[in-house]
């Protein structure tokens, strides 16, 4: 705290010293010569807080792009889900959920720590405010090798958009599938047994070999059939009509997940350059109770990078 | 004087002299050694020249309680208790998910969350509660807009439900694929 009373002791001497003179030059006067008291003025400014105000303004028009920017994503996937909504809960089992939560937290940490630099900075506590940013890009980087991981299970297991959608594996062979839905994972595994031996049976062999296993899967209960038709892996929408498949158009999905966490990864990037560049600024000691705008301005932004992932946690992880 | 009297406001006068001094004649302006009309009132202009005196006083005490300059600082204490309930929103958001609401249920119940997470956000990490209510009202009108955007696409998608149906229904056999 003796940091910052000897700064705001120092700028009320400065501005004292400054103040004097300006009546007798008047106001046009006193703008043009120099009459600032402190670096972190722009000369087009006549005061701290009409500077604070319009970058503040500022900021918050470009936040709103942003929403509506992101909102073309968010439209996307709404309309996509009304449209095929067995594609998502498919393709949600493909998901890792601890992944998504873990960096939620990280994600809501990185929040309040940019909160709290801006109240450090507005008291011109330095050595607090250097903590905060460097918690806050630690966590941003945490949050970007989370999601590296993610991506990097995803490429490996081909889920990827567009023609490019190969999954190595079925839905129901999936541990997350198996946990959630254990007889409708067994029933889909012997649906897929009955369907090989039935097209061996056509070849000519084993024809004893298909009835048994037709037989067992006479008669299937709610549990067995209601998780695979939602997921679209048996019914009208499945892929293939003969077999458990996957649900058409499943790629259409990861597109969809690609875009919005992507788009949202590479925001994450610029907000960790930004506070980057704050944090070699708040080393040297620039940010005080007069000029804290370019750490308030930042944080507004990491908040709303945190916002949309809010939203998205949810939407792509969380399906029921 | 006021402007002598007070050197703490010195930095806050030339905003308002600047600001009135479109209205006055140009001459006084390039003179510095004649009297300035305003440090001087005259009949004419003297209840706007009391008023500017007042303007930054007013504005001294509009932000001087419990602010530390510029804008308002949080309290430690809020921001914790924020992110408090924002983990523990997390936690009961995802420990919904293994309860089945129906078919809507779970999403609305999701949705429901996640918007209130978002209000503690904006409302205490971007607090916007202090905030001047101008942004407010931008941030709240992109909202607007996307709840239209939202809305007029699910509206429309709704009324071609027929064309899916359709095509899930004529190219759902694919045998042999």
């Amino acid at each position: 705290m003796s940091e910052s009373t000897s700064e705001s002791a120092a700028t009320t001497a400065h501005k004292g010293g400054h103040g004097a003179p300006t009546p007798a030059h008047g106001g046009h006067d006193a703008h043009g010569a120099h009459g600032h008291d402190g670096p972190h003025l722009a000369h087009h400014f006549d005061t701290y807080q009409q500077q604070f105000d319009a970058g503040k303004l500022g900021i918050w028009l470009f936040l709103l792009t942003e929403v509506l920017f992101f909102s073309g994503l968010f439209c996307a996937y709404t309309v996509y889900r009304g449209m095929h909504p067995e594609v998502f809960v498919y393709a949600h089992y493909f998901l890792n959920t601890t992944m998504g939560a873990i960096n939620t937290c990280v994600l809501l940490i990185s929040s309040l720590t940019a909160a709290w630099a801006v109240r450090n900075a507005q008291l011109a506590q330095r050595k607090l405010l250097v903590l905060n940013i460097i918690i806050t890009i630690a966590c941003a980087c945490t949050f970007m090798v989370v999601k590296f991981f993610e991506y990097e299970h995803k490429f490996h297991d081909g889920l990827l958009p567009g023609p490019a959608f190969h999954p190595t594996e079925q839905v129901w062979e999936l541990e997350t599938f198996k946990h959630k839905h254990p007889e409708a994972a067994e029933y889909a595994e012997k649906l897929t047994k009955a369907a090989e031996a039935k097209e061996h049976a056509k070849a000519g062999a084993k024809p004893a070999a298909a009835e048994a296993e037709a037989a067992i899967i006479e008669r299937p209960t709610e549990e067995q059939l209601e998780p695979l038709i939602k997921a679209g892996v048996i019914g009208p929408t499945a892929e293939d009509q003969t077999r458990p498949s996957k649900p058409r158009n499943a790629h259409v999905f990861f597109g969809i997940y690609f875009f919005m966490t992507g788009l949202h990864g590479i925001h994450v990037l610029g907000g960790i350059g930004v506070f980057v560049w704050l944090l070699l600024r708040a080393n040297k000691g620039q940010f005080g109770p007069k000029y804290f705008g370019p750490i308030d301005y930042a944080a507004l932004y990491w908040h709303l990078v945190d916002l949309i992932w809010i939203y998205l946690f949810p939407l792509l992880y969380l399906i029921h | 004087m006021a402007d002598s009297e007070k050197p703490e406001n010195a930095d806050k006068e030339p905003k308002s002299m600047q600001g009135s001094s479109e209205e006055q004649p140009p001459e006084p302006r390039e003179d510095a050694t004649r009297p300035n009309p305003k440090l001087e009132p005259t009949e004419q202009d003297e209840p706007e020249a009391a008023a500017r005196r007042e303007a930054p006083l007013a504005a001294d005490a509009h932000s001087g309680h419990d602010d530390h300059g510029l804008a308002h600082t949080m309290p430690v204490w809020m921001l914790v208790a924020v992110l408090g309930a924002l983990m523990g929103l997390t936690v009961l958001t995802v420990s919904v998910t293994s309860f089945d609401l129906g078919s809507e249920g779970n999403l609305v119940v999701a949705m429901v969350i996640a918007t209130i997470k978002a209000a503690l956000v904006i409302t205490f990490f971007m607090h916007l509660l202090w905030d001047k209510k101008f942004h407010l009202i931008l941030f709240v009108t992109a909202i607007l807009f996307v709840v239209l955007f939202l809305s007029m696409s699910i509206t429309d998608r709704g009324e071609y439900q027929h064309s899916i149906d359709l095509y899930q229904s004529t190219t759902a056999v694919t045998p042999g694929k």
